[in-house]
Parts: structure tokens; C-alpha cells; sequence
């Protein structure tokens, strides 16, 4: 018998801010955290532009206690971390005597520490490189420090699969959880900006143009803005928050991946990824399209977004025309491995208000766009369960089922 | 009903030999992969000594991308890929690619890549660096290359838990077979050899000045090293079906975390014990079915010393009749695809009825009083074999493989 998965709590952190309904308003009033990028020198940017959490201070969540070691994508994630526990009264006190993991999404870990480390090495000599910055260039640093800071015992991962990483860690902690081999995981995604990964997006061809609103599924999709984040959800064996009594805010119902080997190269093989992806994540949720309420997707303006949306017009079929859309990268821009846990912590308050915020600029669809009902506004939900889904350029599908909890 | 889960086949890259054979026999004559480093001037280091993989070059891989337009480590794991399938007796192109997955680890992914992004950096040309951190570097490339090399569609992961994460990578692996998500896993582990690494390592005091020595009273620390080993995994009645040759069974894994500290292990080596007892569970073994234990092993004063007191911890009386040896005693520390490596030796020592020495072994430490199978391989039947890796952030993984048995 497979495990129930509980959803008992959240932590966010990105540019519209660090509560999730606080975001989730800003976001259906179609709000915008891309500005001009002020953490770090960005000479040599063409523009440098992004959804920089602004003024982000771990102090002011985690105390004086130092900081030092941790680098600021260990900041974002001890602090969601922080967010997540408390919001699920998993704190302090209520963990002792109990394992609590943590499956952390992440695409680069923090590049810029890595490549700092080695930039400090070279100028000054092997001697002088920083014993404390090398043992943050793994790239599960932050979720070592993170288990460090908050005493966290049990499993302790990280999944690195691209823009996808988020989800897949959510995927992938849903499972340890069904399977019994854990009953308390926080899972999500966390990505830091950086100068380093900005520019060799800008460098990749990745990045929207200097007058190009990046709009998700809009008509230019030349590229994004990068973003930065982080979102965790406390997940737990339901039969374990039911027995403490814990507020349960939603139930992941099914996961599914899958791998397009053509990398978005062949549209055939990328919608066949996502039909997969899909109809694994159903087939685990035990369900079919037609109790599918809204999406999530992972569109961010840029080219994948054509094969997203008709990966998911396939597997969805006729179900797609009466289901809203949403796309937060179209406010917090391209976060990388946050994405999936920005998504899934936004779905949360989605389906406690019963209705999902539109994608900002989206005022016009391209004719045989297969979502008629995406665009800017907010639409109330169908049924109480969301499908959120990543893809990124590596190839990588992911399709989580979350749905509002009915007690039983 | 859970599937059974059988190793059919091993491909590896390492510096003494990429072939099963040469390497098993290598490795059980006691050769050291270890030499004065070749990929960087070491003139500015206080130690100069790494077990690096000489001569290793991707001509003659089949492969559906073009291995020049990929990092060290993803050459190395598309290598060891394609050995892996070869050395099952599987044709890829004969598989349904949606049933086909990959799962790997690593400790930096392709560092040399940001290496070459440090060098363009301080040449003070910003317009010469490339997209390479986008479209090389982030170490979930590493598995999705595999994939495309090999067309492969099934779940595709990254697990990237520093030195450890060749177990993690393999415990995933299992899940999916497991669960019936796929009919077939590549899992291993890849890292390159870096100055990175080198350095971090280096100025930790960790890295020895001649040659590694674990166990051994007088050790003076680790070698850094490189490589790379995937594993075919199948589940028992596919493999069977197909006339396989079965290596051996994975039966159980169990991980657990510190939250001690990022680079030190805990002090009385509680994670690790808990990994060790947690993996026995999951088998359903006792400690006393255990009867070939292939060490982290690093040869620094405290791993192995606190290795030795967990292994005391979960084996009791038992501890002091069980081979124990480490391979990095010849291949160095080939970081995220040691234990990768080691579960190879495993299933080999399994199927062979052979234990490899650990060399260079010569004192006797009275904190270190366990058979550590000094200089010399040695006949021994192996029905249970345990495989430990313990990681920076506090990460631990022990794998257990057992001979197979049909039926049950």
C-alpha cells in the first residue's frame, strides 16, 4: 500500500516576496519582480535585467547566529527551510525525536561560489583559497548547510536535472514518502542570480532581446530574464499529520518524468515526452484529464514554450480548452531549479483560494494557441487539482499532480 | 510486489584500466592508478600527486551526439555507458527507449568548465566567454547526454551528493525498477579530475604527499582521482528472461544525514552507522549475513578511523571477520563516481569469489583494528557485500549487493 503524501507547510522566497499569499496576489494582479539587477556588478551585461530578491537578509528570518559559511543560495534555502517548518509546526521543539530530510532541486548549486573559489585561487595563489568557500562548491552545499542549520537527520538529497530540478525533487521525495523509506521530507527548488550564470545565458542565446517584454507562451519568445528563489514544501506521510493533527493544506496525488533523447530538437519527440510525462503523473494520481482543474506550466518566453504548450495539448486532449493556464516565470523570471518549488508552493495557495493567477502580458494568443482560456487575468479553478509541469532544454519532463485535500 | 533488482552488467573509466578485466585484475594485484598530475602545473601546490585517467579519449564511443561538444565527465560516463550495455549483452537500439533511464552522480559535474570561465574572466575580455556554464556545465548534462548518446527516454536524474552520490545515484536507480517507472537503469557516478578540486582539497591539508594509505597508522590523507562506472541495473525476472548473466542483487540501501558539520564527519560516526543499519533493514539481513564491506576508505586520519568505529558500532563482534578494503587506496578518491566504482568491485567480488587488497598498508592503528585486506587480494567466498560512502554536507549511503539467487 502506497503512502498518502500531505502537504503540512511552505516557504517562498522570490521577487514578489516571501509569503505565499502575498505572491500569489501579486501575481494575479499581474505584477512584475524584474528589475534592473543590483547584487552584483553587471558590467559586460547587455541587459542586465532580472527577478532579483532585493535586500534578501537570512538574518532577519534566522537570527544572529553566523553566517558566514553559507553562501546565498544556502541563505535562500535555510531560510525557506525556516518558512517551511514553521508554517507546518515542525519547529524547534515539535522536532526532536524526529527525522526530518530535505530533497533540495537545484541546476547549479551557486556557480558563482565555485567560480569565485577558482578565481580567488589563481590571483592569490592555492595557499590563500578559502577552506570555508571549497566545502560550499559541492554542489549539495546548500542542502548540507541547511540540514546543518536546522538539525535536519534524515535523508538529505539533491537533484540536479536542469530547469526541471524543483518538480523532480518534489517527484522525487513523493516517492520516498509512498514507499515508507521517509515520512517527513522538505522538498523543492532554489536557485541563486548570478553574474556567472547571467552571462552565459546571455552568451547561451538565452535571454530576451533589449526592448522584448518576455511574455510565457506570447507571440515573441525569443528568451527570458533570469530569476532567482527559492520554494520548499514540507511534505509528510499523511497518516502521520492526521495523527498530530497538523492543518493539511493539499495531497500530492501522482508524479511522472520522462526524458525527450532529441532535447527539443524534434517536436514529435518532445510532445511524446510530455504525454508521457503526463499520463505518468495521472496514471500515479489515479485519474484521468478530465479531473484536471488548471496548469502550471514552466513556459518562461522563450522557444520551448511552443513545444510545451503543445505537449500538454496532447496529453491533455479536449480537456485543454476549458482549463486556465499560468506561468509564474512570466513575473520572477527564468529561476532555474526553483522554479518547480515556486510553482508548487503558488499551486498551494491557488488551490486554497480556488483560482489561479493569469500570465502577465499575456493579452494576445496565437491563432490555434490549444488554451484558449490562457491570458493576464485570473480564472477561477475547474476541479481541485492543479497539473504542474517543468521542461527544460536538457531534455528533461516532469508532471506533478496536486490537489486540494477532501478528508477521508 | 516489488521487483527484485539485479547488476548485469559493469563498464568503467579508471586509471588503472577501463575494460573489466584489466581492471579487475589490476586492481586485485594491488596496481596504483596514482602519478605526478599531468592536467595542471602543481608547481605552486605543497603535494603533486592525483589518480588521474592518462590517455582517455572519447574516439571509437558510439554515440548519437558529438562527444567533443561535452564535458570530461560526460565523456567519461557515455564511455562507461556504452561499456556498461556492452558487457550486459544489450544493444540500445533494441530497446524501448521510454523503459530505458538513467541515474548518476557527482561530486562538481564539470568543473574544467568553470575553470575555463576563470581563465577568460582574468584574461579581462568578457567578450570571450562563451555559454559553456549554460550549455556544458550544469552536472544534470552529465545524464542527459547519456541519454542522448544512447536514446534513451526513461526517467533521467542527476544526484549530485558529493562523494557519496554514486550510492544515491544507484538507490534512485533501484526505486524506479522497483516501482516498475522503468525496465532498465544505467547508474554510476562520473567526475574529472580538477584544479578546483585539487585545490579545494589541497588546502584543506586532506590530499597526501606520496601515497594513500587507509587504515595505516601513519596515513597522511586522501589522493583526489577521476573516473567513471555505470551499472546496468534490470529487474530479476527481465533479466532472467533474457538469459542474462546476473552479477549480483542490489537488495537494499539506506541513506542518512549528519547535520553535523560540511567537511567533518560526526564524531562518533553516528550518521554512517545509521546509513549501514538502515541499508540492513531495507535487505532484511542481519549484520552477521555481511561478509565483504568495500570502505569509504579515504585515507585521512579521521575517516577512516571513524569508519572503522561505525562498522564496530553495527557489526559488533562480527566486525572484526570482515574483509575490508579500500579501492582508493589505488585509484585515489574518484569522488562522485567512487562509490560507483566500488559497487562494481562488489558485484565482482560477488561473482568471483575475490576480495581486492587495500595497499600501501603497513602500521597497525589501534583505533583502526579491523581485517583490511592489507597488500593482497585473497580467495573469499561473498554472498553479502556492503558498499559505504560518506559525503561532504554530512551525507551518507551504504548499498548492499547480495549473489543472486533465483527464484524466492
Amino acid at each position: 500500500m502506497k503512502g498518502r503524501v500531505a502537504v503540512t507547510g511552505r516557504g517562498l522566497l522570490c521577487a514578489l516576496g516571501d509569503d505565499a499569499a502575498v505572491v500569489h496576489q501579486a501575481l494575479a494582479e499581474g505584477k512584475s519582480g524584474l528589475r534592473k539587477v543590483e547584487l552584483f556588478e553587471t558590467v559586460g551585461l547587455a541587459r542586465p535585467v532580472g527577478g532579483e530578491i532585493v535586500g534578501f537578509d537570512a538574518k532577519s528570518y534566522l537570527g544572529k547566529k553566523n553566517m558566514r559559511p553559507l553562501d546565498r543560495t544556502a541563505r535562500l534555502v535555510t531560510t525557506a527551510a525556516h518558512l517551511a517548518l514553521e508554517d507546518s509546526g515542525w519547529n524547534t521543539e515539535a522536532r526532536s525525536g524526529h527525522e526530518i530530510g530535505l530533497v533540495l532541486g537545484t541546476m547549479y548549486g551557486s556557480v558563482r561560489t565555485i567560480a569565485e573559489f577558482d578565481r580567488h585561487a589563481i590571483v592569490e595563489g592555492p595557499s590563500y583559497a578559502s577552506p570555508l568557500d571549497f566545502a560550499n562548491t559541492v554542489i549539495n552545499a546548500a542542502a548540507g548547510q541547511t540540514a546543518i542549520w536546522h538539525g535536519l537527520r534524515g535523508i538529505n538529497s539533491t537533484i540536479a536535472t536542469g530547469q526541471t530540478s524543483g518538480l523532480r525533487a518534489i517527484a522525487y521525495a513523493t516517492g520516498l514518502i509512498e514507499s515508507g523509506r521517509s515520512d517527513l521530507l522538505l522538498s523543492g527548488g532554489a536557485e541563486e542570480l548570478c553574474f556567472q550564470s547571467f552571462i552565459s545565458l546571455e552568451r547561451a542565446g538565452r535571454l530576451a532581446g533589449a526592448d522584448v517584454e518576455p511574455v510565457p507562451f506570447g507571440m515573441d519568445r525569443g528568451g527570458f530574464l533570469p530569476g532567482e528563489g527559492a520554494g520548499l514544501l514540507m511534505l509528510e506521510n499523511a497518516e502521520l499529520a492526521a495523527r498530530r493533527g497538523a492543518r493539511v493544506l493539499a495531497e500530492i496525488l501522482g508524479c511522472g518524468v520522462s526524458f525527450d533523447p532529441h532535447r527539443g530538437q524534434n517536436e514529435e519527440q518532445s510532445v511524446r515526452a510530455s504525454v508521457c510525462a503526463v499520463r505518468a503523473a495521472l496514471s500515479a494520481a489515479g485519474i484521468g484529464p478530465d479531473a484536471i482543474g488548471a496548469i502550471s506550466t514552466s513556459a518562461s518566453g522563450g522557444p520551448l514554450d511552443e513545444l510545451e504548450a503543445k505537449g500538454l495539448a496532447e496529453a491533455l486532449g479536449e480537456r485543454a480548452r476549458v482549463l486556465p493556464v499560468t506561468a509564474i516565470k512570466a513575473s520572477l523570471g527564468e529561476t532555474l531549479g526553483a522554479d518547480g518549488g515556486l510553482q508548487a508552493v503558488i499551486a498551494v495557495e491557488t488551490l486554497r483560494k480556488g483560482e489561479q493567477p493569469g500570465i502577465r502580458g499575456l493579452h494576445d494568443l496565437r491563432s490555434g494557441f490549444p488554451f484558449p482560456l490562457a491570458g493576464s487575468k485570473p480564472r477561477p479553478l475547474v476541479s481541485p487539482n492543479l497539473l504542474l509541469y517543468s521542461m527544460g532544454w536538457d531534455g528533461q519532463h516532469c508532471a506533478v499532480v496536486v490537489s486540494r485535500t477532501t478528508e477521508s | 510486489m516489488t521487483r527484485r533488482v539485479v547488476v548485469t552488467g559493469l563498464g568503467l573509466v579508471t586509471s588503472i584500466g577501463s575494460d573489466v578485466a584489466t581492471f579487475w585484475e589490476a586492481l586485485l594485484a594491488g596496481r596504483s592508478g596514482i602519478r605526478p598530475v599531468g592536467s595542471f602545473d602543481t608547481k605552486d601546490y605543497s603535494v603533486h600527486i592525483g589518480g588521474e585517467v592518462m590517455d582517455f579519449t572519447p574516439d571509437g564511443v558510439e554515440s548519437r551526439i558529438d562527444l567533443t561538444r561535452v564535458g570530461r565527465a560526460s565523456q567519461f560516463a557515455i564511455a562507461a555507458a556504452t561499456h556498461a550495455l556492452k558487457d550486459a549483452g544489450i544493444d540500445p537500439e533494441r530497446l524501448d527507449p521510454t523503459r530505458a533511464g538513467v541515474s548518476m552522480g557527482t561530486t562538481s559535474g564539470e568543473p574544467r568548465e568553470v575553470e575555463t570561465y576563470t581563465d577568460m574572466l582574468l584574461k579581462g575580455d568578457l567578450s570571450a566567454i562563451g555559454p559553456e556554464l549554460v550549455t556544458r556545465y550544469p552536472c544534470g548534462s552529465i545524464p542527459a547526454s547519456m541519454a542522448a548518446a544512447l536514446g534513451f527516454a526513461g526517467p533521467n536524474t542527476m544526484i549530485p551528493t558529493a562523494c557519496a552520490a554514486g550510492n544515491y545515484a544507484a538507490a534512485n536507480a533501484m526505486e524506479y525498477l522497483r516501482s516498475g517507472a522503468a525496465d532498465l537503469m544505467l547508474a554510476g557516478g562520473s567526475d574529472s579530475f580538477s584544479r578546483i578540486t585539487y585545490t579545494g582539497f589541497a588546502r584543506l591539508g586532506a590530499i597526501a604527499p606520496e601515497r594513500c594509505q587507509p587504515f595505516d597508522l601513519n596515513r597522511k590523507g586522501m589522493v583526489p582521482g577521476e573516473g567513471a562506472a555505470v551499472l546496468v541495473l534490470e529487474p530479476a525476472d527481465l533479466a532472467e528472461r533474457r538469459g542474462a548473466r546476473i552479477y549480483a542483487e542490489l537488495v537494499g540501501y539506506g541513506l542518512s544525514c549528519d547535520a553535523h558539520h560540511m567537511t567533518a564527519s560526526h564524531p562518533e560516526g553516528e550518521g554512517a552507522a545509521r546509513a549501514m543499519l538502515s541499508a540492513l533493514k531495507d535487505a532484511g539481513l542481519a549484520p552477521g549475513e555481511v561478509d565483504y564491506i568495500s570502505a569509504h576508505g579515504t585515507g585521512t586520519p579521521t575517516n577512516d578511523r571513524l569508519e572503522t568505529l561505525s562498522i564496530k558500532r553495527v557489526f559488533g563482534e562480527a566486525a572484526p571477520k570482515i574483509p575490508i578494503s579500500s579501492a582508493k587506496s589505488m585509484l585515489g578518491h574518484t569522488m562522485g563516481a567512487a562509490s560507483a566504482i566500488e559497487t562494481a568491485i562488489c558485484a565482482l567480488a560477488i561473482e568471483r569469489g575475490r576480495v581486492p587488497p587495500t595497499i600501501n598498508y603497513e602500521t597497525k592503528d589501534p583505533d583502526c583494528d579491523l581485517d583490511y585486506v592489507p597488500n593482497h587480494a585473497r580467495d573469499h567466498r561473498v554472498n553479502v557485500a556492503m558498499n559505504n560512502a560518506y559525503a561532504f554536507g554530512g551525507n551518507n549511503a551504504s548499498l548492499i549487493l547480495k549473489r543472486y539467487e533465483g527464484g524466492r
